[in-house]
């Protein structure tokens, strides 16, 4: 490899280290909640970090302890957790064009979490094929990373953080609706997108209120979809207004 | 942890890990039946629209505030505002979701002052 490639890749990685910053303030304060939860749970530290390295999928982490400390058979608990996660599988071919032909794609899928793929899904069609590599390695590593530290902050030292910062936990998970809002702001580009994305938003949030927040977001998006192609497929009346 | 529940745990680490990985394997061998020039022809299109929708999704469920009260959705839409505002005037990732914090923060500041 040259001295060039070398220099090209680290500024990859840190132009991806530094636009996954904002993912930190969602991150955080909900592995922190993570660690304590699992903690009230009767999970050991190193436990917590072991789920959080290996698992690092946050709904399903929080459901796996749950029913893990409430005595729920494990085979159900494997079998719920993994439904939950099963909106993943949409994420990674969405990505593929953008992918180049290195062979560590596949294990970096590890990091593809909702909020990497939001955002990876955005930047990598904008970045040079060179540099994507690099660029969704940092990104990844600080999401990964920010999780499981902060997974090993909430197990040690959670009550007292809740306890003393209580606003900062309230305030910083709005960075994620706001980091998502900047990435779906350039796509309301028609009528017809506008009115899917409208509504896979509403769909979402609405689920979310009542509830259920696991299915929430493929029914949402499925919802958007068939808006998206009802407004295709919409038939013209002959004779009537505007036709 | 007993040793059922590492089982538990790989299980879980393994299938997810599998769910994210092997997609992508499909989706290139696919690409490369396309030709040297695999692009976004290549994608089905349902799952180019799937995209973008999901992020939509997952935006929906975020925008669901902790606190839902008159506060909390006062600061939620304070804060989407404020984030809309600096991307239009910016088109960056950074500066929007600091707006949005900062503004979502101070609602929330003013209603305990004045609470």
């Amino acid at each position: 490899m040259s001295s060039e490639s070398i220099r090209h890749n680290s500024s990859a990685w840190l132009t991806g280290l530094r636009e996954a910053i904002p993912l930190l303030g969602g991150y955080v304060p909900v592995a922190i909640s993570f660690g304590l939860v699992a903690t009230q749970a009767g999970f050991s530290t190193w436990e917590i970090v072991a789920i959080s390295t290996l698992i690092y999928a946050g709904a399903s982490q929080f459901l796996f302890v749950g029913m893990a400390a409430g005595g729920a058979p494990l085979w159900l608990t494997v079998a719920m957790t993994l439904l939950i996660n099963i909106r993943h599988v949409v994420y990674a071919p969405n990505l593929a064009p953008w992918l180049t032909g290195s062979r560590w794609w596949p294990w970096l899928m590890h990091g593809l979490t909702d909020q990497v793929f939001a955002l990876a899904h955005t930047r990598l069609p904008r970045i040079p094929a060179a540099q994507r590599l690099g660029w969704f390695t940092g990104a990844a590593v600080l999401a990964w990373s920010s999780w499981v530290g902060g997974s090993l902050l909430g197990a040690v030292a959670g009550e007292w953080l809740t306890h003393r910062w209580p606003l900062l936990g309230e305030v910083m998970p709005f960075a994620l609706p706001a980091l998502f809002l900047a990435l779906l702001a350039p796509r309301f580009t028609s009528f017809r997108w506008s009115l899917a994305l409208g509504v896979s938003m509403v769909a979402a949030l609405a689920l979310t209120l009542s509830g259920l927040t696991s299915v929430s977001i493929p029914l949402a998006a499925a919802c958007g979809a068939l808006c998206f192609y009802a407004v295709r497929h919409r038939p013209r009346i002959a004779g009537g207004i505007g036709s | 942890m007993n040793a059922g529940m590492w089982l538990a745990v790989m299980s879980v680490a393994l299938g997810t890990l599998a769910m994210r990985a092997l997609p992508l394997v499909w989706m290139r061998r696919r690409l490369r039946r396309f030709g040297d020039e695999p692009g976004l022809d290549a994608m089905p299109p349902w799952l180019g629209v799937l995209g973008p929708l999901m992020i939509a999704a997952l935006l929906g469920v975020s925008l669901a505030p902790q606190r839902q009260d008159l506060v909390g959705w006062l600061a939620t839409l304070v804060g989407v505002a404020a984030t809309l505002i600096v991307w239009r005037r910016t088109r960056a990732l950074g500066w929007p979701v600091v707006a949005g914090v900062i503004a979502f923060g101070l609602v929330v500041i003013v209603a305990r002052l004045w609470g």
